[in-house]
């Protein structure tokens, strides 16, 4: 005689259990869609803080300038030895010259020492907005949204910003077809940034600039200062702790 | 649902098209019509100025920080009501005038404003004026244009020199002393007998909005939409009495809030009129920047042309940030009289058009507790 029952019973307990484990668990379906917030890996990277320039790491316009002439030297050198012939061409202008009428090499160059001489920025940054200040010259302003932003824009130049993945971008364009860009990019540690300035006109080969900075520790800010109108800017000392 | 888009539709073909909007010319010099004589009782109505709209987006040279302008455009409609109200008052032509966070059921005369333009050259206004029994006495677009000649050198002034607000001149009183003007000319236009009836018609709205069970059968609508008397009250019925006591306190209340405007109004404009000047002087400044011909820059590839138009792109971005630091100043310095507006009322929570609305709600409890009337709901 079987017995019957208890046996049953035990097996069914044991495929109860068996199917409770092998059935995947009854969540809400929006709680699993929701992105996980990782704060070891912010949306955006922080560049807030105060950034020297390391003259070591950054590019000397003349050097990069002499370089970049080097190159198209020796690339205009392959191409006269693989002519027949004397081509007739000026070597000097097509040297520095752009092939599409804009400004020289030479000039580029210049302007993007000109516009990289701070040595020093400071950048703040929000959840809504980063803002690079540079000395004697206009901040860089950016949201942290995804998207071309336009920043600024008037009938002396258009600037629009935006990031290209952990890169914050700013694109300044002047009239007559003269572009500058910005390429802010953060070290892994934070301890580094990297600046590439690019100048380029009438669509023609840019001149890049390398800008390394180094990130310091500016002097505790001794007051609490608000702007206001009439007064100016209005300041109260910071109570020492 | 389909005869709904069939009604949506025919009422898309057969909607009037807009007539042209009419071209503004600057408010030419005018001269307030003062009352040299006392205006007679009947003529001298409650007039509630509300506290105005604004149909400006803010200055969008930037996308960022747009909306430190939707803040002083926001400021500015509660400062700029307040100007309409010393006008009014200052013409010796109406009773009671007071600035109201929103419209009010026992004033016999409403000013509405919205301001469409406000760049610190040039104010533009768009006014209403309603009547109690709903009849407009005024729709009407002003505009005025200011110079730096409107901005004395007192008005710059420093710790050692205060803002006078007495001997100062708002640069576009030309507007309202043309509103007050026109006010005039509409009410004088009315006879006795209907500006009576104006005041009949409030007292019997507020009743209406104290009570509508009580007094829902005084009022009704002619064929032109607006209000006129259907059944009068006894002078001596209780019902009314009760109103007119509970129509003091209301007057009280906003009698009260009007003088918190007021308060608001002296803290803001020093800092207001210093903005206007800026403002001023920024549209000037651009209207100069914008008259450049790349043509001058002769060859424009040079490593000097380069620079220059650089720098003219870097100035005019400087230029526009401390413009903007500037709002930032502008909204900081009149953030503690805001707060303290809205925190006035004691008992009241909330923004000022809060309070006011919570006011009313208790007058109206009040009056069902007094008069043993059931709430509706």
């Amino acid at each position: 005689m079987i017995a019957f029952p208890c046996q049953l019973r035990g097996w069914r307990l044991l495929l109860g259990a068996l199917l409770l484990l092998w059935l995947p668990p009854v969540t809400a379906q929006t709680t699993d869609s929701l992105p996980k917030l990782n704060l070891d890996q912010p949306l955006r990277p922080d560049f807030t803080g105060s950034w020297e320039k390391d003259f070591t790491r950054s590019d000397s316009w003349d050097t990069e300038l002499d370089r970049l002439i080097r190159i198209r030297q020796e690339a205009y050198d392959r191409m006269r030895r693989g002519n027949a012939g004397d081509i007739g061409l000026n070597q000097g202008p097509a040297l520095i010259g752009s092939s599409r009428g804009g400004a020289n090499l030479v000039d580029l160059a210049r302007l993007a020492e000109y516009i990289t001489r701070q040595t020093t920025m400071t950048i703040a940054q929000t959840r809504f907005e980063v803002r690079i200040e540079r000395e004697g010259d206009a901040a860089l302003i950016c949201g942290i949204e995804d998207g071309v932003i336009t920043s600024f824009s008037s009938e002396h130049g258009t600037e629009i910003c935006g990031w290209d993945r952990q890169q914050l971008i700013f694109q300044v364009r002047l009239p007559d077809e003269l572009l500058i860009t910005y390429r802010f990019t953060l070290s892994s540690d934070r301890q580094s940034l990297n600046l590439l300035v690019s100048v380029s006109s009438h669509g023609g080969d840019p001149f890049n600039l390398r800008q390394a900075y180094t990130r310091y520790t500016a002097p505790a800010d001794e007051f609490n200062c608000t702007q206001t109108l009439s007064r100016g800017r209005v300041c109260s000392q910071v109570s020492p702790l | 649902m389909l005869s709904v888009v069939v009604l949506l539709l025919a009422g898309c073909a057969q909607a009037p098209k807009r007539p042209p909007r009419e071209v503004l010319t600057p408010t030419p010099p005018v001269a307030l019509e003062t009352a040299t004589n006392e205006v007679p009782a009947y003529a001298q109505m409650e007039v509630g100025v509300v506290v105005f709209d604004s149909a400006v987006q803010g200055r969008l040279s930037e996308e960022l920080g747009e909306w430190l302008y939707t803040e002083i455009t926001r400021k500015e409609t509660q400062y700029l009501p307040y100007l309409v109200r010393n006008t009014l008052v200052e013409s010796n032509q109406w009773g009671p005038v007071r600035v109201l966070p929103e419209s009010d059921p026992s004033m016999d005369l409403l000013v509405f404003g919205t301001v469409l333009r406000s760049d610190g050259e040039v104010l533009e206004l768009e006014m209403k004026a309603i009547d109690s029994t709903g009849t407009e006495w005024l729709n009407k677009r002003y505009m005025e244009v200011a110079s730096t000649d409107d901005y004395p050198d007192t008005t710059r002034f420093t710790p050692g020199r205060r803002f006078d607000a007495n001997n100062f001149v708002d640069p576009m009183q030309d507007i309202y002393d043309q509103i007050a003007n026109d006010l005039v000319v509409v009410r004088d236009s009315l006879s006795a007998q209907r500006l009576q009836e104006i005041h009949q018609i409030a007292e019997l709205v507020y009743a209406n909005d104290l009570a509508p069970e009580s007094f829902a059968d005084t009022l009704g609508r002619d064929a032109g939409g607006t209000l006129i008397i259907t059944g009068q009250l006894a002078a001596n019925d209780p019902m009314l009495g009760r109103v007119e006591e509970i129509r003091r306190r209301h007057y009280l209340f906003i009698d009260t809030v009007d003088e918190y405007y007021r308060a608001l109004f002296d803290e803001m404009q020093p800092a207001y009129v210093l903005w206007r000047r800026y403002a001023l002087e920024q549209v000037e400044t651009e209207s100069r920047l914008r008259v450049f011909n790349a043509d001058d820059y002769a060859d424009s590839n040079s490593y000097l042309s380069l620079i220059q138009r650089y720098d003219r792109y870097k100035w005019s971005k400087i230029y526009e940030q401390e413009f903007t630091e500037l709002a930032s100043g502008f909204n900081n310095e009149i953030a503690p009289a805001i707060l303290e507006l809205n925190q006035q009322v004691h008992g009241l929570s909330g923004t000022m058009d809060s309070q006011y609305r919570q006011w009313r709600g208790i007058l109206r409890e009040m009056f069902r507790l007094e008069t043993g009337l059931q709430s509706p709901n």
